[in-house]
Order: structure tokens, then sequence, then C-alpha cells
């Protein structure tokens, strides 16, 4: 990332309910189980992860998104490794 | 070593020290796993007592507190003490506390190198030259404090920098005092968020896991925001606030002005250029002090021995026989020592470094006792249960702790990890997270009456009648009557909170990753 875009980034209002489109490969934090189901809450939006191996709550994840209803900001991933720890 | 290896590094040693909120309690304490935050509940009562019934800005006073808190602390663990002597000192050999104490000691050697270079006498030079009036001149102190605080990271320095001069010399012009500290307060506010050699900056991006570079840069939205409000607002305030008439007693300014010192401004560009750009902290504010050791021997804006000097016994052959290095003085016996300003700029942040690293220590007794988790449980389940919900948490929880521990390095420190637990339980991106911790800390630090960065100031302000005749008690400003005028901090607060609101500036850990954060 630029100099220029390191200053300029974030000028806007984003969303408390983000979309993601299926393919999408993205980094993020496992927050919490529900219903026996690791999940990924990313705002208000939520990623399932069914497939996941159990532990990795509060572990940073690489997912790649394989279906999201952007009605009720629900979707599924498939976990595909593990890419950091919780800042504490 | 390879940048993967530190990395990797990095990742274990955040594992082995901080994950424990997870597992369960190591420690039990007599009354519940809530005594095991009697540490750092008794430590803010002392601090409250202290710095805000009776007004004492005595850091090592507070080591002393805390020192009590854990030995009190211990009474109540059960059985061996082994396990809460052995967590004071995991707490202590926390990465957090280590970042701290080495932000201090590089920042406070290059905030002493640009002071003796006479950085303030050009800025005072600057104020000057443009023949500012009584009405400008809090709009304009506040600018030159912010300039100050931006280039050596330390608020409270610039607080104490400008309440001995600029103070008085705004008072002679006709300004209005409490709106003059006020602005000088908002300089310091400024300078503590923005620079990145600020211990705060850095030990916001450190609790986050977030690149010092990269926090800077996206902070700048925030802080460029409020800092335009908050100089329209001086512009305003000092149209309209009458000060006292003594001109004609003498020109203060006039007499502390250097514009060579204004050199550094280019020493301090080179530590906020080389920080952003991506280098360590350490390489960076190391090339600011370089540069400005340069700047002060080849110009002579300061000697050698301003810098660093052994002061040794006059009676001593070997040292009359070294004397011809300009490093080496010779003084009477008893009055042997070494100084300058790289030993005076690092001895300065000693106590705070000690307070530090038992407030770790305190905090990682609530972690290993389960005090920490319960508090987060709570606030998870019943407060912060939505995105916006969970900012406003944030913010509102780093007022609270900033009000009750009243060094606010001190307090980041402490809210530091619950701030990185409910950010990240919403994939709040460790920019923002840093951002809204370092605002409100650097923000409340310097209004609050009882708050540290206010009473080095008022410290300065109570001896003023003392040292000129026409500074009369009428013009002493008291901590409480300045508190709305510190217009910048309460601005950048009310910035956080309508970003909190509304998403201006919200990022994902999707959105972007943090930078090669071994860096710093």
């Amino acid at each position: 990332m630029s100099l220029l875009d390191k200053y300029t980034k974030g000028w806007s209002f984003r969303t408390n309910k983000p979309s993601f489109s299926e393919g999408d490969e993205i980094a993020v934090f496992v927050t919490g189980m529900e219903d026996g189901t690791p999940i990924a809450r990313i705002g208000d939006s939520k990623l399932r992860l069914p497939d996941a191996p159990a532990g990795l709550v509060d572990k940073r994840v690489l997912l790649r998104v394989t279906s999201f209803d952007d009605n009720n900001h629900l979707g599924e991933a498939e976990y595909v490794e593990t890419v950091g720890e919780s800042a504490f | 070593m390879s940048s993967e290896d530190d990395s990797e590094e990095f990742s274990e040693e955040l594992s082995a020290t901080g994950a424990a909120s997870s597992g369960p309690p190591e420690i039990s304490f007599y009354g519940g796993k809530w005594m095991s935050a009697f540490p750092l509940a008794f430590f803010v009562v002392w601090a409250i007592v202290q710095s805000g019934v009776l007004r004492i800005g005595d850091t090592t006073g507070l080591v002393a507190g805390m020192l009590i808190a854990l030995i009190l602390g211990m009474l109540f663990a059960k059985g061996s003490w082994k396990n809460y002597a052995n967590t004071i000192f995991e707490g202590m050999t926390r990465r957090v506390a280590a970042t701290a104490v080495v932000a201090w000691l590089w920042a406070g050697m290059f905030a002493e190198t640009i002071q003796v270079g006479g950085f303030v006498d050009g800025l005072v030079w600057a104020a000057d030259a443009a023949g500012i009036g009584a009405s400008v001149f809090p709009a304009a102190t506040f600018i030159l404090a912010a300039l100050l605080a931006t280039g050596i990271g330390t608020g409270y320095g610039t607080t104490v920098a400008f309440t001995t001069l600029f103070f008085p010399a705004g008072i002679l012009i006709g300004a209005n005092p409490v709106l003059l500290f006020g602005a000088i307060l908002s300089g310091a506010v400024f300078g503590d968020n923005l620079a990145p050699v600020s211990d705060t900056t850095i030990v916001s991006a450190v609790t986050q896991d977030s690149d010092i570079g990269g926090v800077v840069a996206s902070r700048f939205k925030y802080a460029v925001l409020a800092a335009v409000i908050a100089f329209v607002g001086y512009l305003v305030a000092g149209a309209s606030m009458q000060g006292f008439d003594v001109a004609g007693q003498e020109d203060l300014l006039a007499a502390a002005s250097e514009p060579a010192g204004l050199l550094h401004l280019l020493s301090m560009l080179v530590v906020i250029g080389t920080a952003v750009a991506g280098r360590h902290i350490i390489e960076a504010i190391s090339w600011g002090i370089i540069v400005a050791f340069i700047f002060n021997v080849v110009f002579g804006l300061a000697s050698v021995s301003d810098m660093v000097v052994f002061n040794a016994p006059e009676n001593l052959d070997i040292a009359q026989s070294l004397a011809v290095l300009p490093f080496v003085e010779l003084v009477d016996a008893g009055s042997t020592g070494v100084g300058g300003s790289f030993y005076s700029g690092a001895q300065g942040f000693f106590p705070l470094i000690v307070l530090v690293l038992l407030i770790v220590a305190g905090a990682q007794i609530m972690i290993r006792g389960g005090g920490f988790q319960a508090i987060q449980d709570w606030l998870l389940e019943s407060v912060a249960t939505t995105v916006r919900r969970a900012e406003i948490t944030m913010v509102f929880g780093t007022a609270l702790v900033n009000a009750m521990i009243t060094i606010n390095t001190a307090a980041e420190i402490a809210i530091g990890p619950y701030i990185a637990r409910l950010g990240e339980r919403f994939n709040i991106n460790g920019y923002r997270r840093a951002n809204i911790l370092d605002a409100n800390t650097a923000a409340l630090g310097y209004i609050f009456p009882w708050s540290g960065g206010v009473l080095v100031g008022f410290a300065v302000i109570q001896d003023l009648p003392e040292q000129y005749d026409w500074f009369t008690q009428a013009m002493v400003v008291n901590p409480a009557d300045v508190v709305l005028y510190v217009f910048h901090g309460w601005v950048l607060v009310i910035v956080f909170l309508l970003a909190a609101l509304t998403g201006f500036g919200l990022e994902y850990t999707s959105d972007r990753e943090s930078e090669e954060v071994e860096r710093l």
C-alpha cells in the first residue's frame, strides 16, 4: 500500500453488516461457536464454518466464502488455514 | 533474523503470555475471582486519593501505591503464594511492558536533544515574528504546542515547556489564561495522539497487533478533523474572552527567540518519515537522534556536552588530561556525575517505567485469577452485543479507566487487552482499535483535573507568581477551570463517539492487514 493510500483509506462510512461474495478469501478471527459450529462474526454479519476444526476461537484464519445471503447477512465459508493469533 | 522468524517468535510470545484469558483461573483467591482485581482496584483508589483528592502529581508515589497493592493482593491468594509471585514476573516480562519502556527511553533522549538544541526557542521565534495579537495567541499556541508534541512525542514535556514560556508570554500580550492553558493542553493531546514517537501511540499499536506507521497514517483523519474544529474554537473564544492588562512589562518571547532552533523540524520529519515508511520505531527514533545531534553540533545549537557529558572531579589527574575532550568537564569533587540530554531524557522516564511494569504485573494477576475473563464475558453478553455498541463500549471504557488511572499510558496498558478482545470478537481492524484506544486516552489524560497531564502544567503555573513580579494569583489557572477549554481533547472524543455511532472510518480485519507487526 502506498504512503498516500495509507493516509486516504477509511475516509468513509462503513456498514455494520458487510457483504461477501462466493469465492472471496478473507483473513478474519473466529469469534465464537453457535450450535457447535465455529462462527466468524465480521461487524454484525456472520460466516458459519461447518467444516472447520475445533479450537479455532480467537485464532485468525484464512477462509474461502462459499455462500452469502445479503438479506439476513449470514453466510458459510470453508476453513483454509490458520494465519495468526489474537493480539491478546 | 528473517521477518518470518520474528513473526513466529512474536506469535509464540503472544500465545505464551496473553492468551491465558480463555483458560481456567490459575490463581484462586479468598472471596472469588473478583478478588484477582484487588491489586489494580487498590491502586486506582490510591491514584484517586493521591492525584484527585490531594493533587499530588508524583509518579514515584504511584509506584509505592502499586507495590503495596501487590503485597496486599497476595494476602488474599489461596494456597502457595508461589503462583502469585511468578505471575508478577510473567506480567513484567510481557512484550507490551518492554515496548513502553523502549518507547520512553528512546523518545525521551530524542525529545531532550531537540530541546537543548533550541526547538522551543525556534517556535517562540515563529510566534514572535508573526506578531500575533492577544485574540489569536491561543489558536497559535495550540498549533505550535501541537507541533512540538508531534516532534517530541511527549505531551507532558510539551505542557511543561509551554506553560514555562508561552503561558506567561501570552498573558503579557493580553490573552486569556484559561484559554491559553487549554490551548497548550490541546496541543499536547494532538501530539500524544498522532506522533509516532509518542508512548501512547506505540502502546496503542502494540496492544492491538498493528504497525506504528500504519496506525499513525490511519488516525490522521480523526486528528486533523478534530484539530481544525479546535483551531476555529480557539479563534472564536480568543476573540471573546478577555485577558489581563499587564502590557509593557517585558517581552518574554523576544528574549527567548532563536530561529535556528526550527532546524529541528527536519529532525522531527526524519522520525515521522521513517516511522510511517515502516521502519522499526527504534530505528526511526535513532535516526532522529543522530540527525538532531549533528544539527546541534554543526550549527552550534548545542554543544556535545549539552547532550552527553562526564562531570569528573577537577582534582583527578587523569580527568584533567581528558578535559580536552568535548564530553569531559571538570567540576568540584562533590558534584561529579554523568549528564546531558541523552542522560536526562532517559532518566526522566524511570519512575514511569517502573510504574508500568508493576501495573502490567497487576493486570496479569487479574488475568490468571479470572477477573479479566469475568469482565470480558459480561461486556460481550450484556453490553457490546453489536459492532456499534462494541465500539461505543470501547470509547466509554477507555474514558472510565483514564478517569481512574491518571497516568494515561498506564491506563492504556490496563484497558488495551479489553479493546483487543472486544474488537476482535467483531473483527474490527487493529488500526481502528488502536485509534479508538489512543484518541480517548490521549484526550482525557489532559482533560480530567486530576490527570497527570493537567497536573504537570499546573505545577509550573503555580510557581509563576514567584518568578515574575507582575504575575498575580488571579492569573493562576486551577485544573478544574480548564476542563471545558481543552477543545481538541473534547472534539477528539466527540469525533470518535460519532465515528462509533455512524461507522465513519470503521474497517474490518478482512479489509486490510497490518504491515509486518514485528517492526512495531
